[in-house]
């Protein structure tokens, strides 16, 4: 029994010196703590908004169908696409003869020489029930290609 | 005794432990800023539609947020606005900085005939451009 008296006095007398000095220096835990609940929040908050811009589009004076002539300088020659929905499918109305589905107007824009296309307006004209997610996509091909684009 | 007991530590371990209640708090924090934040773009319910082109934001100047969600319910900044008071309340921000850019946010499936009015009025108040935000294509 007194042998091992003075071993365990031993054993406790090293924990007090751990803990002491483990008190004595900064205590990470709270800064560690904080650091991955903000790191997990912005993973979390970039992964659910994607990344946001912008497509500049201009608004010519509706009572004035002449771009040219509507308040402000555009550049000219201008394209017309008139958009409208007929049998749950979006036409374009002015890339040909016949109204066109919006999928073949934009491969057509999207085959366009961006020389030529870059110095062209196109005019966009969408029926009511037309999604608005549409006039984008056409926008978006136009705006690729270089072209003005004008929503009326 | 009482003065070994000091130094040995035992009045340094009666400190109150902070580290419990940051962790709460922080977690709490961040709870209520993903709700809000979840909260609001419920409330917008704005999905915006995708494109593969588009012009990044410039942080040069704040710019007017249109939004338009699916039903036709119409903000400026984030603020609900009757469609009466928007063409009075654009035109006066316009008048007082015409250099800001107007930016709408409008929701992707939202027909286009809910869109075109607040196109018009913008063009009433005199906005001859206008940027449409989208979300990059994946």
């Amino acid at each position: 029994m007194n042998d091992h008296a003075p071993n365990r006095t031993r054993a406790l007398t090293r924990r007090n010196v751990l803990n002491r000095s483990s008190r004595f220096g900064p205590n990470m835990t709270p800064m560690v703590d904080v650091t991955l609940v903000i790191l997990i929040f912005f993973m979390a908050s970039a992964s659910i908004a994607g990344h946001e811009w912008f497509l500049r589009a201009h608004l010519p004076d509706a009572q004035n169908p002449d771009l040219a002539n509507s308040g402000y300088t555009l550049p000219t020659p201008m394209l017309s696409a008139e958009l409208f929905v007929r049998d749950d499918a979006i036409l374009v109305r002015g890339f040909g003869a016949d109204p066109r589905p919006i999928e073949t107007v934009i491969e057509q824009i999207q085959r366009m020489d961006s020389k030529l296309a870059s110095g062209l307006i196109l005019g966009i004209l969408a029926g009511d029930e037309v999604p608005y997610a549409a006039v984008v996509l056409l926008h978006d091909a136009a705006a690729s290609r270089g072209m003005t684009v004008a929503i009326r | 005794m009482r003065s070994r007991s000091i130094i040995s530590g035992e009045g340094v371990g009666a400190r109150i432990n902070v580290t419990p209640m940051i962790d709460v708090v922080m977690v709490l924090i961040v709870f209520y800023l993903l709700v809000g934040q979840l909260a609001v773009d419920r409330k917008a319910s704005i999905e915006l539609p995708a494109s593969a082109f588009g012009i990044d934001h410039t942080q040069e100047e704040d710019p007017i947020v249109v939004g338009v969600s699916a039903d036709g319910m119409i903000s400026i900044n984030g603020q609900t606005i009757g469609s009466q008071r928007f063409a009075g309340e654009i035109e006066g921000m316009h008048t007082r900085s015409p250099n800001t850019p107007i930016r709408i946010r409008a929701h992707r499936d939202a027909p286009f005939g809910v869109v075109r009015p607040v196109m018009a009025q913008l063009r009433d108040a005199g906005v001859m451009r206008v940027e449409l935000v989208t979300e990059q294509k994946r």
